[in-house]
């Protein structure tokens, strides 16, 4: 080891991972080996959106040589879910979506399996459908989920039995009622803004599809291993509904090829683990094909949006009425604590004093929506920067000085009536503005193109339930390497770097003795962490390296004191030596921390094996006012950020070209600030391609677009010229070294950034997700040549 | 149908036994144990399965094993030798230009056919390359600058 | 992936044996960028795939005195590479491979497997049109020749009897001082198929320029625009340009599908038809 890195918090350290990522040896689920056993399953999916089973014949599949069992909802039908049990694992008694799992085969190759998955037949009668969620929302839409009221639901969910909305969220803030905002203070407004914006759902497409393999063995241990963003989560809930103990069941995940939230929770694993149960002692494969990944694993909630927010005559910001109405999909297990969310930060990261706003989650015979990048902030964000632009013109200022006058500052009381932890979003506006050259416009490059700037600005908190731990446990090998345990996982994000850094500088070691132990993480060995999702893991996952960490160096400096007869608290550790400010001796740790020190006179021995454990768990979430939302404490903290965007339309063909996209975000610390600079850049381009993307359904509630043909991701070629990143520091109160998370950050604000930026360019508003160059173009004509409106 | 084929992989030569509808990207990694290749879509859309085909990056997803016989298939793991790793490679890892790492196979063989053919390319020539490859996680930049930067240094990191 | 079996003809005579055998599915295999993702999706379902890509005369690319051969199984890359299609008088044919899919599927895709799929957005079609190519069938009955434009039937049929086979391509070289333009508007900037495709071809004649226009995506075909070609005979002002775009217009039937409405691609027509003309005439200054 050459390269030594002491104090590596704040260095841009090189990855712990990149050497067997570029080198293909990192392994991922599909590729893993499970000998000539193994077994390859095949899910049958509905081809209704809505209807009841009314039989499952599955004789001639059983029939096809080959084929070892078919699984259905009858061999199993105990619901499962996160925050609200709603969802058998294969359908019961009825299909709610285009894509359910209603039986699955399992067969000696994935060849016989699709074959015998054609032979399965299924007799439906049709129920009608619901599409849209303001309509599923409406009294006498028909129900998706009658049973509702007989759901078993977490007690800070709110679903109304008797319709389809599966959660809803008041928030009721100063003075308004359940009718609105008192009229008094909409009199006091000077400029009043009031519109509907909507979004489709889009889907995370990662580029590693959902893989799982499960085999139940004879004795009643199962295994199941997954791409999952959530290992201990999954165990939960499959130990739960299978009715398993915990410890007979082991989760295994080793790397992934790209979560965004799609491989947290749980799709299809309890599917492949019923599966295996039906072939006792035998692995089972199931991996989704792409178009599968589309509709049958998770996708992002769609949301119909209406806003209508007002201001004084000086820009002040005096009243906000929202409703959110989110079409969480057929099952919403996970989606109803995104509703939630979206409901406790409803206003955006602004200062309002009075709020009226009600978030529904509302069943739809569509894909399940659950958590996607943003957790609700990307979708509410996208018409709430748009009606902030819209107002601050419409009283004639500039958007960017509303959104500083009026973004939430530290001590600010917000919407929850909880007081706003330390952050500072007028620093990542100010940064932003000035990166993009705000205020400027460079000429276009043609006659015919037009350019334009926008401006968003976003905050998000890690959307929990109010006591979420992590840990993890250090553990010194005998030349004083550190093998770290956490079950914090690595999607790309850097997760496991980070474990590393905080860990050797907690301790006082360098960095390049450390090693992450977590590849795969395994719930037989590794310690607890909730799931890796809501940024949280450099804060939380971090709090309990550190903790542990602190722990086994708090013991290495109890065994040397004594060693040295000295006083612990006059001893450090520094680049893997024990020093002393008192004597300035040293003592190295390689072997000591395995076989202790001896006494003096060899007079026996002390210490051994040193392992520090560690732990974090936020304490201090206090529930919310179910008629509300007003509480002490509704979220741990928030991150807070600003992004810009400059492009140029071409007007003959209405084609956007995104030039540049700065963004700027509070971290607290950053932790290593290349990796942040690396989300932050991912983070643009996937807000830029979110911009453009949209799962399409025909009428029969089929997906029209489920492959990457017609489902375009942006490609080398859209990434924009330039993004540039700011990265801000004001610490958190209980982060390590004051970080807190960035991951989902860097993509929630970059789609109304994009159409604020398109105002600017041609004066013209897009409410409505997907933006294209076809509606772009179609709108400056109709603008130019008003007809009726579409 | 069942053909007795031999593929040369990496120099190796990989003696096996194909059905004819066995695509080179499931041979390579269910058969041969060569799962640095990835599948990503297994319809010549995402690029995670690119090998190089007597030096040209193809979707290894869309060639039959059967056809790939008599070929010069490069992976990943031929990338690099004795442990040295290639100069792509270490600039990958210096640019920061991996994350989950699954796009990461596929735009190193893109961009070492791009190089060999191209040892000078601007930008915009490298982005045009790596069309064909998606990326989810990094925003394409980082992966550029590698290339470029490998460009510049005439292949040596 | 539904099994099928694989063979490997060396004659031509074995080919038409296996592609005609009764009571089976036979395809010819080419790049399989087509096939896999046609039978992965169910709507191929060949017993047998013929791999015909080493016949004799598939991969040949060269220049004969009735103009350029091009066979069947040569690569989109290829025409993308090759110095013999790359500069004039076949520029145009490199200009439409190099408009196609992305790099991993041009080094896999043939000319003649794009052109038998026969989708209305082929992007090597609306060239060939402009440049007045020769299909080249060869089946159990012998060789025979059809006029490019008689070879599109219609969306994803051509003119292939069963047991035939597209071996190549002829193009007769273009008249003298030819330069010609492709321009194709898609979703994305790169990897996606054509909204529209438009080829502009011209050249000087009569002290003036006559003009070729072929459009791909707008109808069940590639598809000509003569009266657009036509007004262009007349001159390339700003005004006859825009009249040429409304008047291949005329010669669309543009449909909504997943990648544009009908009203915009008709919008994009002239736009592109426009833009299309309009980088030729900057040849011509240039030439």
């Amino acid at each position: 080891m050459t390269i030594q890195t002491p104090n590596p918090v704040g260095k841009s350290v090189p990855r712990v991972d990149a050497f067997e990522k570029v080198t293909g040896a990192a392994k991922y689920v599909d590729d893993m080996a499970f000998g000539p056993t193994l077994l390859y399953g095949k899910i049958v999916h509905s081809t209704r959106a809505h209807a009841l089973i009314k039989k499952i014949d599955v004789s001639k599949a059983l029939a096809l040589p080959g084929v070892k069992a078919v699984v259905t909802g009858q061999d199993n039908p105990t619901r499962l879910g996160l925050y609200l049990k709603d969802r058998y694992i294969f359908a019961y008694d009825r299909v709610r979506y285009v894509g359910e799992s209603v039986a699955g085969v399992v067969a000696v190759s994935e060849e016989i399996a699709e074959q015998a998955a054609k032979l399965i037949e299924i007799e439906y009668e049709d129920l009608p459908p619901v599409f849209d969620p303001y309509q599923g929302a409406q009294p006498g839409a028909p129900l998706i989920h009658p049973d509702l009221g007989k759901y078993e639901v977490v007690p800070f969910i709110f679903p109304e039995p008797g319709t389809n909305i599966s959660e809803h969220f008041k928030l009721r803030k100063g003075k308004v009622s359940d009718a609105g905002v008192a009229d008094e203070i909409w009199a006091q407004c000077a400029a009043i803004v009031e519109d509907t914006y909507t979004l489709p759902q889009i889907q995370h497409a990662p580029i590693e599809t959902h893989v799982a393999v499960a085999q139940w063995n004879p004795d009643g241990q199962v295994t199941l291993w997954s791409a999952s963003q959530s290992p201990f989560a999954q165990r939960d809930l499959v130990a739960q509904s299978l009715g398993i103990p915990h410890g007979n069941l082991r989760v295994i995940s080793p790397y992934i090829g790209g979560g965004f939230g799609g491989k947290a929770g749980i799709s299809i694993e309890a599917n492949v683990v019923l599966m295996a149960k039906a072939v006792p002692g035998y692995p089972v494969k199931v991996r989704m094909t792409r178009e599968e990944e589309f509709v049958a694993t998770n996708v992002r909630q769609s949301l119909v949006a209406r806003y209508k927010v007002g201001c004084d005559k000086d820009g002040n910001l005096l009243a906000m009425e929202v409703a959110y109405y989110f079409g969480g999909g057929a099952y919403n297990d996970y989606g109803v604590n995104i509703v939630r969310a979206a409901g406790y930060s409803c206003t955006g990261p602004y200062d309002v004093p009075n709020v009226k706003g009600d978030s529904y989650c509302v069943y739809t015979n569509h894909p399940i929506g659950s958590a996607m990048r943003g957790f609700g902030m990307p979708e509410i964000h996208w018409g709430l920067e748009q009606i902030m632009d819209r107002l601050a013109r419409t009283i004639g200022m500039d958007p960017v000085d509303f959104k500083r006058q009026n973004c939430v500052r530290t001590g600010d009381i917000i919407a929850t009536g909880m007081t706003m932890p330390q952050i500072d979003l007028v620093q990542c506006i100010d940064k932003v503005a000035k990166a993009i050259n705000w205020g400027h416009k460079d000429p276009p490059s043609a006659p015919h193109k037009r350019r334009g700037k926008g401006l968003a600005i976003m905050w998000k908190a890690p959307a929990m339930p109010p006591n979420p731990g992590s840990s993890a446990i250090v553990r010194f090998n005998e030349d004083a390497t550190l093998n770290v345990y956490v079950s914090g996982q690595e999607i790309g994000q850097g997760a496991f770097t980070i474990a590393a850094q905080i860990a050797a500088e907690a301790l006082g070691i360098p960095f390049e003795w450390v090693r992450v132990s977590a590849n795969p993480v395994d719930t037989k060995y590794s310690p607890y962490e909730w799931q890796t999702v809501a940024s949280r893991l450099t804060w939380s996952m971090g709090n309990a390296v550190k903790a542990a960490a602190e722990h086994a160096r708090q013991q290495i400096l109890e065994i040397v004191a004594k060693y040295w007869n000295e006083d612990p608290k006059d001893l450090d550790i520094k680049n893997g030596v024990v020093i002393s400010y008192e004597s300035e001796r040293e003592q190295p740790l390689k072997k000591m921390v395995v076989y202790g020190l001896p006494n003096e006179n060899y007079e026996g021995w002390q210490g051994g094996p040193i392992i520090g454990t560690g732990k974090f768990m936020p304490t201090y979430v206090t529930g919310l006012d179910p008629e509300t939302g007003q509480g002490t404490r509704a979220v741990v903290h928030y991150t807070v950020g600003a992004q810009a965007v400059e492009l140029e339309v071409d007007t003959e063909t209405g084609q956007i070209e995104i030039i540049k996209i700065a963004s700027a975000y509070d971290v607290g610390k950053a932790i290593n600030p290349d990796l942040v600079m690396t989300q932050i850049e991912g983070g643009a381009v996937h807000g830029l391609s979110s911009a453009f993307e949209g799962l399409r359904f025909d009428e029969q509630g089929r997906a029209l677009n489920a492959s990457f043909v017609d489902y375009k991701l942006a490609t080398a070629l859209d990434a924009p010229k330039e993004i540039h990143g700011d990265i801000v520091e004001t610490p958190l109160e209980d982060g390590p070294w004051g970080a807190r998370g960035v991951g989902e950050h860097v993509m929630v604000q970059t789609a109304p950034a994009i159409a604020n930026a398109l105002y600017d360019a041609l004066g013209i508003r897009f409410n409505h997700l997907p933006l294209s160059a076809e509606k772009v173009y179609l709108a400056l004509r109709n603008k130019e040549k008003p007809e009726k409106a579409r | 149908m069942l053909h007795e084929i031999t593929l040369t992989i990496n120099g190796e030569s990989y003696p096996v036994i194909v059905k004819s509808h066995y695509t080179l990207s499931r041979v390579l990694r269910e058969q041969l144990g060569l799962t640095g290749t990835k599948i990503g879509c297994e319809n010549g859309e995402c690029g995670a399965c690119t090998v190089l085909l007597d030096g040209e990056p193809v979707n290894s997803c869309l060639v039959l094993a059967v056809e790939a016989e008599g070929h010069r298939i490069e992976t990943v793991e031929g990338l690099s030798k004795g442990g040295q790793l290639h100069p792509l490679q270490k600039a990958f890892i210096e640019h920061n230009a991996v994350q989950c790492g699954f796009c990461t196979p596929g735009m190193l063989m893109t961009a070492k056919a791009l190089l060999e053919r191209n040892p000078h390319p601007t930008e915009e020539e490298v982005r045009f390359a790596l069309v064909g490859n998606l990326c989810r996680c990094t925003g394409y930049l980082r992966i550029i600058d590698a290339v470029l930067e490998v460009a510049e240094k005439g292949g040596e990191a | 992936m539904r099994p099928f079996d694989y063979y490997k003809p060396t004659t031509y005579e074995e080919a038409f044996a296996l592609l005609t055998r009764p009571n089976q599915v036979m395809m010819p295999l080419a790049g399989a960028t087509d096939l896999i993702p046609m039978v992965r999706d169910e709507r191929w379902q060949p017993d047998g795939v013929v791999d015909i890509k080493n016949l004799p005369g598939m991969r040949d690319l060269r220049v004969t005195p009735e103009g350029l051969y091009v066979g069947a199984a040569v690569r989109m890359a290829e025409l993308v590479r090759s110095p013999l299609v790359n500069a004039s008088p076949w520029n145009l044919l490199a200009q439409g491979a190099q408009a196609m899919g992305h790099e991993q599927v041009r080094h896999r895709a043939t000319l003649g497997g794009n052109l038998c799929t026969a989708s209305p957005a082929a992007d090597t079609a609306p060239a060939l049109l402009v440049l007045e190519a020769l299909a080249l069938i060869r089946g159990p009955q012998g060789e025979r020749r059809l006029p490019m434009g008689e070879f599109f039937l219609g969306p994803r049929k051509t003119a292939l009897q069963k047991g035939e086979l597209l071996i190549g391509v002829l193009i007769p070289e273009p008249p003298a001082g030819s330069v010609g333009t492709y321009v194709k508007l898609s979703r994305r900037k790169a990897g996606d198929l054509a909204i529209v495709g438009v080829a502009a071809l011209a050249f000087p004649q009569d002290g003036g320029y006559r003009w070729r226009l072929a459009l791909g995506s707008v109808a069940p075909t590639p598809i000509r625009a003569p009266r657009a070609e036509e007004a262009l005979a007349q001159g390339y002002d700003e005004a006859t340009i825009a009249a040429a775009g409304e008047l291949a217009l005329e010669s669309c039937s543009p449909i909504d599908d997943m990648r544009a409405s009908a009203v915009y691609r008709c919008e994009m027509v002239k736009q592109i038809t426009r833009r299309a003309i309009e980088m030729t005439v900057q040849k011509l200054a240039g030439a």
